[in-house]
C-alpha cells in the first residue's frame, strides 16, 4: 500500500514538472490572444485591498496584479527595480538615491512622481502592515521629480531586500491617499490591471489598465516585476469557500484558475484534458511552535522528547495530502544558505523511547500538552491531530484547542495558556533566513521568550555583509534553533494549483499572476 | 385588523430588544476584537492601542451598548469597522441574496411538501403514501451541506445543467437569478419539505374524517373539489402555523447554504463579521435578521384570520 | 388519561388513591398500545440499537477511532476497512461507531437541559400570570436569533466544543418546548380534577407537579424526540461550520463535515456517518410520530 500512494505523488511531482516545462517553450511559440474575461476562485475574502495594510495572502493574491513598488524581488528572489529604474547606494551605506521610471501613470491618470512616493513610504512607515522595515530610514526627501533620497540611521546591508518584500508590499500610490486611514484609500495602483468592483463574499473585478507603462527593461515578467503584460479584458477573484464546491466550478469550465486545490481532487483530475495541476513545492514551511514561557514546555529536555517523538513523514504527509519534502533545515534544499546535516539526527525520529527517556530526565509527569491550532487553514488543523497522537504515544498528555484563525491569532500573543502552537510560515522561507529568523526574536519571538544567544545571532546575521559570512552565521541558528528546541521543523510543504488547459502562460508564484496570462478561445 | 397589527408589532420590540441584548452579551464574552484584523499579525501593542482608542472599542461595554441604543433611536446603525461602509448599507446589499433564497425555498417546501402531503393523506395507507412519508422522513435526515454538495456535483458538473454556485440579481437577470438559485433554495427547502409534508397529511387526515367532508362526499361531490375546497382550508390552519416556524427555521438554515454555494448573503456577512469581531455588522446583521422574522410571524398571524375567523380576536 | 375521573370523593386521601390508581391504569393500557404500535416499535427498535453501539463502542470497533495511519490513507471499503478510511488513515467503520457515542451524547444532554428549561419556563409563564408576557417576550427573542449564528458565536467565545453544541441547541431549542409545556398547562389548567385539587386545598406545588405537569407531559414527550433528532443533524451542520466538536474524537457530524471535500473522490467518508444519522434520525421520528399517535386520540386510527 505504502507504494500505491507514493507512486501517486511521484506521479503529480513528475507530471506537475512535465506540464511547467511543456508550457515555457509552447507559452513562446504560441500566439498571445487579446481580450477574455479570467476567473480566479480564492477561499477567502481578502481582508483589505489597501495593499500597505494587509499581509494577507489572500489581499496579496489580488493587490499585487493592482500595486507595484519601487523594488521587487525577480524570479530568483533578488531585489530589482520595479517602479524605480534603479538605486544608488552611497559608499558609507548611508544614502539610497532611488530613481523613478518616467511616464509611469497612476490608474487615475496622473503621472507618477517623487511626491507620490515620499507620501507612499510616509503613510506606509505610519500604517504598513510591516511598518518597521522603514526602522532604518531616518529620512525620506524629494531630491527631484524623479527621485526621492532616503538617509539611514546607520548602514543597514540588508534593506534593500527587506525594502522589496511582498509581505506586506511598500507599494506606490498617489499623494492625495497619503493620509488615508487603513483601508480607505481610493484604491489607484500603478500596475497592469486595476480594482473595478469588490463585493465582499462573492468577487474582486479588475480591470485591464490601458495606460499601463510596461518596463520595457525586461523580456517578460520575473518575479514581482519585469515587462507585464495584460492580454485579458478582465478579471475575477471569485471567493468560493468550499474546496468541494471550488473543484466543481473548475470542472464544469465556470472558472478558469484554483488558487489551491486538494490533493486528491488533483489526483482524480490528472487524466481530465480539461485541465492542468501546477505544482509548487517549496510553499511553505509547516512548523510547530513551542512555548517556552509555560510548562511543561518550559524545559527543553522535554522541548527536545517532543522533537524527537515526532514522525515528520507521518505528520507532514497527513497534513499535506501528500504533497510535501522531508527537510530538516530552515532553508530551502536549493537555497544558497543550505546548511546542510546540521539538525538531521534529530528530525523525523518517532524514537518514542527516547523521548519517554527524555521525559524521564524531565521529570514530566502528565502535565497537559496543550496545543493551539485554528480551523481556517486545513494544515494547521490537521498536523495538530497527528502530533497529538504520537505524543500521546509517547506518553504525553497531549490535547488540541482548535479556534477559530483571529482567536488563535489572539491566545498565541499571550504568555501561558497554550505550550504548542501549529503555524505554516509561506512567505517567510521565501524571503530567506534573516526573516524566519526575526519572528524567533525581537520584541515578541512566536515561542514567547527570548533566547539571547538566538537574538545575538540575528543581528549578527543582518549585519553579514556578504552571503559568505551571512551563511557561516545562518549554519550557528540552525545548530542553535537544534539545541533551543523553541521551534520544531515539520517538513516543507507544497501547494498545488489547477487550471482549464485553455488558460496560457499562467506559471505558478507567490500569488496568481494574472498578467502575461491569455485565454485561448 | 388595525388594532391587531399595532399590538402585533409593539410585540416586536420585546423581542429585538432581547436579541439585540444577546449580542451585547456574546460581545462581551468573545476574546479579542477587531484591532487585531485591523492591524494584521505584525502590529505592535501602541499600534493596537491606537486602533482600540480610534474606534472607540477600549470603552467598557456597558458604555457602547448604550450609546448604541441611542445612536440607533436616531435611526442609526453605525460603521463597519472593515468593509468601509455603513452597516446599514452592508446589511441591506446583501439581505437581497438572503431573502431571495429564504423565500424561494419556503415556497419549494410549501408546495411539494403540502402536495407530498395531500397525496399521501389521499391515497391513506397505499403506497404512494408509504414513498412519499419515507421520502418526506429521508428529508429530515440529510446533512444539508452535504446534500448540497452532491446536488452541485450532478447537476453542475455531471449534467451540466445549472451553475455550481454564485448569485445573479433578480433585477439584473430574471433567468439567471432562476438559475443560481434553483438549487440552493432546493437544497435549503427539503428539511423544511418533510415537515410541511407530515403536517399537511395529519392534518388533512383529521379533516378528511369530519363528518362534513364525509356528507359532501355523500351527497356526490367529486374528489378534487371536497378536497382543495373543503378539505385543505380547513387543514390550512396548522400548516400555515408550521410555515412560520419554517422561516425561522430556513433564516438559520440560510448561513449553511450561502457557505456551500458561495453566496453572498447576510448570514456569510455575519460569520465573516464573527470572525473578523466587527461588531456594527453582528449587532445590525442579527437585527435586521429578527425584523424579517418578526415581520413574517406577523404576516402568518394574520393569514390565521383569513383562514379561521375564530382565531382573529384571540390574540 | 384522566377522563375515568368524573366523581369527587370528599375525602383527599381516597381521590389521591383513585387517582393513582387510574393513572396506573391509564399507562398500563398506553404502553400496551405503544408496543402494538408499529412504526414506534420500529422507531424504539433503531433507538436501541443505536444506544447500543454508542454504549459497546469499545467492544464493536474493530480498530482505535484515532489512529492515524499514512499507509491506509483514503482506502476505499474492503475486507481489512469496511467502511474505507479518511485522510488521516483512519477506519471509518470504527469513527461511526464511536462518533454514536458523541452524537448519542448531545441528543440526549440537549434533549434533557431543554426538557427541564422549556417545562419550568413554560409552566411558570402559564401558572403565574405577570410572568408570562415577560417570559413568552423574551423566549420569541430567542427564537428570532438564528441559532447557527449563536453556535458560532459561542465556538469565538467558548472554543469549539460539545458544550457550545449542547448550549446553542438548548437556547435554540428551549423556546419552542416552553410554548408546547405552556400549551399544555393552559388546557388541563382549567379542568375539573385540578380544580378539585384547589379546592381541597392542595399546595401549589403540589398541584403543578402532580396534577399539571404530569398531563402536560405527553405534549413535552413528543416535542422532546424530535429535538432529539434535530439535534443530531443540527451536530453535523455545526460541525460544517467548524463550530462542532473538535479533533480528534470523532462524531457523526465531524467526519461528514471532514470528508465533505472528498466526496468526488472518497465519498465513503461521508456516506456512511451520514447514513448512520439518518438512521438514528428516522428512529426517533417513527417514535415520535408513534408516540403522538398514542397520545393524541384524534389521530389514532391514522396509522
Amino acid at each position: 500500500m505504502h507504494h500505491r500512494v507514493t507512486a501517486l505523488i511521484r506521479l503529480i511531482a513528475v507530471s506537475g514538472v512535465a506540464t511547467v516545462a511543456a508550457m515555457a517553450p509552447a507559452g513562446a511559440a504560441l500566439a498571445q490572444q487579446m481580450g477574455g474575461e479570467l476567473i480566479v476562485v480564492q477561499g477567502s475574502n481578502p481582508p483589505s485591498l489597501d495593499a500597505m495594510n494587509t499581509s494577507s495572502g489572500a489581499s496579496r493574491n489580488i493587490n499585487m496584479n493592482v500595486y507595484e513598488t519601487l523594488y521587487g524581488f525577480n524570479e530568483n528572489v533578488e531585489p530589482i527595480p520595479i517602479l524605480a529604474e534603479g538605486v544608488d547606494i552611497s559608499e558609507d551605506g548611508l544614502t539610497y538615491v532611488f530613481t523613478l521610471r518616467q511616464g509611469v501613470k497612476f490608474h487615475n491618470g496622473d503621472e507618477m512622481m517623487a511626491s507620490d512616493v515620499k507620501a507612499s513610504m510616509e503613510r506606509y512607515r505610519k500604517v504598513g502592515a510591516t511598518g518597521t522595515l522603514l526602522e532604518p530610514v531616518a529620512n525620506i526627501e524629494v531630491t527631484g521629480d524623479y527621485e526621492v533620497t532616503f538617509t539611514m540611521k546607520a548602514p543597514t546591508p540588508t534593506f534593500l531586500e527587506a525594502f522589496s518584500s511582498p509581505r506586506a508590499p511598500a507599494v506606490i500610490i498617489p499623494e492625495e491617499d497619503g493620509a488615508a486611514e487603513p483601508g480607505k484609500t481610493s484604491l489607484v495602483g500603478t500596475g497592469p490591471y486595476k480594482i473595478t468592483e469588490y463585493v465582499p463574499d462573492s468577487h474582486v473585478t479588475i480591470e485591464k489598465f490601458a495606460d499601463y507603462s510596461q518596463d520595457m527593461d525586461h523580456e517578460g515578467m520575473d518575479g514581482f516585476g519585469g515587462k507585464k503584460t495584460a492580454y485579458l479584458d478582465t478579471v475575477t477573484f471569485r471567493i468560493i469557500p468550499e474546496p468541494g464546491a471550488q473543484v466543481a466550478a473548475l470542472e464544469a469550465g465556470e472558472v478558469h484558475i484554483l488558487e489551491a486545490i486538494p490533493a486528491p481532487a488533483a489526483r482524480r483530475l490528472e487524466g481530465n484534458a480539461d485541465i492542468e495541476i501546477q505544482e509548487n513545492l517549496q510553499w511553505a514551511f509547516g512548523t510547530l511552535i513551542l512555548n517556552v514561557n509555560e510548562a511543561p514546555t518550559d524545559n527543553v529536555k522535554f522541548r527536545e522528547a517532543v522533537q524527537v517523538a515526532l514522525n515528520m513523514e507521518e505528520i507532514v504527509g497527513i497534513a499535506a495530502e501528500g504533497v510535501f519534502e522531508l527537510n530538516h533545515g530552515w532553508t530551502y534544499p536549493n537555497s544558497i544558505y543550505n546548511v546542510g546535516d546540521i539538525g538531521a539526527n534529530y528530525y523525523n525520529q518517532g524514537d518514542v523511547e527516547r523521548a519517554k527517556a527524555l521525559l524521564a530526565e524531565a521529570g514530566y509527569n502528565g502535565e497537559e500538552f496543550s496545543i493551539l491550532t485554528d480551523n481556517s487553514i486545513p494544515f494547521h488543523g490537521r498536523s495538530a491531530v497527528v502530533i497529538a497522537e504520537q505524543l500521546k504515544a509517547a506518553g504525553i498528555n497531549a490535547v488540541i484547542n482548535q479556534v477559530d484563525w483571529p482567536t488563535a491569532l489572539n491566545l498565541r500573543m499571550q504568555d501561558t495558556g497554550w505550550n504548542g502552537w501549529t503555524l505554516t510560515m509561506g512567505i517567510e522561507p521565501y524571503l530567506g533566513p534573516a526573516a524566519i529568523v526575526s519572528t524567533l526574536t525581537g520584541a515578541r519571538p512566536h515561542f514567547v521568550k527570548n533566547d539571547p544567544v538566538l537574538d545575538g545571532l540575528y543581528q549578527e546575521l543582518i549585519a553579514g555583509a556578504t552571503p559568505e559570512a551571512r551563511k557561516e552565521t545562518f549554519a550557528k541558528i540552525q545548530e542553535q534553533l537544534y539545541t533551543y528546541f523553541g521551534i520544531i521543523k515539520l517538513g516543507d510543504t507544497g501547494q498545488l494549483q489547477a487550471t482549464r488547459s485553455n488558460v496560457k502562460g499562467f506559471k505558478t508564484f507567490r500569488f496568481p499572476r494574472v498578467y502575461d496570462v491569455w485565454l485561448e478561445n | 385588523m388595525a388594532l391587531f397589527l399595532v399590538r402585533r408589532l409593539l410585540s416586536a420590540i420585546p423581542v429585538l430588544l432581547v436579541v439585540s441584548l444577546m449580542t451585547f452579551l456574546i460581545m462581551w464574552l468573545v476574546p479579542g476584537d477587531v484591532s487585531a484584523e485591523i492591524g494584521g499579525t505584525d502590529a505592535t501593542a501602541e499600534q493596537i492601542a491606537q486602533i482600540r482608542a480610534q474606534l472607540g472599542i477600549d470603552r467598557p461595554i456597558l458604555e457602547r451598548a448604550l450609546s448604541w441604543y441611542g445612536n440607533l433611536f436616531q435611526g442609526d446603525l453605525g460603521y463597519s469597522y472593515l468593509l468601509g461602509r455603513s452597516v446599514v448599507d452592508a446589511v441591506l446589499e446583501r439581505l437581497p441574496v438572503t431573502l431571495s433564497l429564504t423565500a424561494l425555498a419556503l415556497v419549494f417546501a410549501t408546495i411539494i411538501g403540502t402536495l407530498l402531503g395531500i397525496l399521501a393523506a389521499v391515497r391513506h395507507n397505499s403506497w404512494l403514501d408509504q414513498t412519499a412519508m419515507v421520502a418526506a422522513l429521508v428529508g429530515l435526515s440529510i446533512p444539508d451541506f452535504w446534500f448540497g454538495i452532491v446536488l452541485i456535483i450532478l447537476f453542475g458538473v455531471s449534467l451540466g445543467w445549472l451553475p455550481t454556485g454564485g448569485f445573479v440579481p433578480i433585477t439584473e437577470d430574471v433567468w439567471g437569478w432562476a438559475r443560481t438559485m434553483a438549487l440552493p433554495a432546493f437544497t435549503l427547502a427539503i428539511t423544511q419539505m418533510g415537515v410541511i409534508a407530515r403536517m399537511t397529511r395529519s392534518s388533512m387526515l383529521d379533516v378528511l374524517n369530519q363528518d362534513y367532508i364525509r356528507t359532501a362526499r355523500a351527497k356526490g361531490m367529486r374528489g378534487p373539489t371536497v378536497i382543495f375546497k373543503h378539505a385543505l382550508r380547513n387543514a390550512m390552519v396548522p400548516i400555515i402555523t408550521v410555515v412560520g416556524v419554517t422561516t425561522g427555521v430556513l433564516l438559520s438554515g440560510a448561513v449553511v447554504i450561502e457557505q456551500v454555494f458561495s453566496l453572498p448573503g447576510v448570514g456569510r456577512l455575519i460569520i465573516g463579521s464573527i470572525q473578523r469581531r466587527d461588531f456594527p455588522v453582528i449587532q445590525g446583521g442579527l437585527l435586521v435578521t429578527a425584523c424579517v422574522f418578526v415581520f413574517v410571524n406577523i404576516v402568518v398571524d394574520m393569514l390565521y384570520g383569513v383562514f379561521d375567523p375564530r382565531v382573529r380576536d384571540d390574540r | 388519561m384522566t377522563a375515568e375521573i368524573e366523581t369527587l370523593p370528599e375525602d383527599g386521601g381516597s381521590l389521591r388513591r383513585q387517582m393513582r390508581k387510574a393513572r396506573w391504569r391509564a399507562f398500563g393500557v398506553f404502553l400496551k398500545r405503544l408496543v402494538a404500535h408499529r412504526s414506534f416499535l420500529i422507531g424504539a427498535i433503531i433507538l436501541v440499537l443505536f444506544s447500543a453501539v454508542a454504549l459497546f463502542a469499545d467492544l464493536l470497533a474493530p480498530y482505535a477511532p484515532n489512529r492515524n495511519n499514512y499507509r491506509f490513507i483514503l482506502m476505499p471499503p474492503s475486507a481489512e476497512f469496511w467502511f474505507g478510511t479518511d485522510g488521516y488513515g483512519r477506519d471509518i467503520l470504527s469513527r461511526v461507531i464511536y462518533g454514536t457515542r458523541v452524537s448519542l451524547f448531545i441528543g440526549v444532554t440537549v434533549v434533557l437541559f431543554t426538557g427541564i428549561l422549556g417545562t419550568l419556563l413554560g409552566t411558570l409563564a402559564s401558572y403565574v400570570s405577570w410572568l408570562d408576557a415577560l417570559i413568552m417576550r423574551g423566549l420569541d427573542g430567542l427564537m428570532a436569533f438564528p441559532g447557527v449564528l449563536l453556535a458560532i458565536a459561542l465556538a469565538s467565545a467558548l472554543g469549539p466544543s460539545e458544550i457550545t453544541v449542547i448550549i446553542a441547541l438548548t437556547v435554540t431549542f428551549t423556546p419552542r418546548t416552553a410554548r408546547v409545556v405552556r400549551a399544555g398547562v393552559l388546557v388541563v389548567k382549567g379542568m375539573q380534577y385540578v380544580e378539585a385539587a384547589q379546592a381541597v386545598g392542595a399546595g401549589h406545588a403540589r398541584i403543578i407537579f402532580r396534577y399539571i405537569l404530569a398531563n402536560a407531559l405527553s405534549p413535552l414527550i413528543v416535542q422532546l424526540t424530535f429535538v432529539f433528532a434535530v439535534s443530531i443533524i443540527a451536530e453535523a451542520i455545526l460541525s460544517f461550520l467548524g463550530v462542532g466538536p473538535p479533533p480528534p474524537a470523532p462524531s457523526l457530524g465531524n467526519i461528514i463535515a471532514d470528508g465533505r471535500t472528498y466526496i468526488q473522490e472518497a465519498w465513503w467518508i461521508a456516506v456512511f456517518p451520514g447514513l448512520a444519522i439518518a438512521f438514528a434520525v428516522l428512529g426517533l421520528n417513527l417514535m415520535g410520530d408513534g408516540l403522538r399517535d398514542i397520545i393524541d386520540p384524534r389521530q389514532r386510527n391514522h396509522r
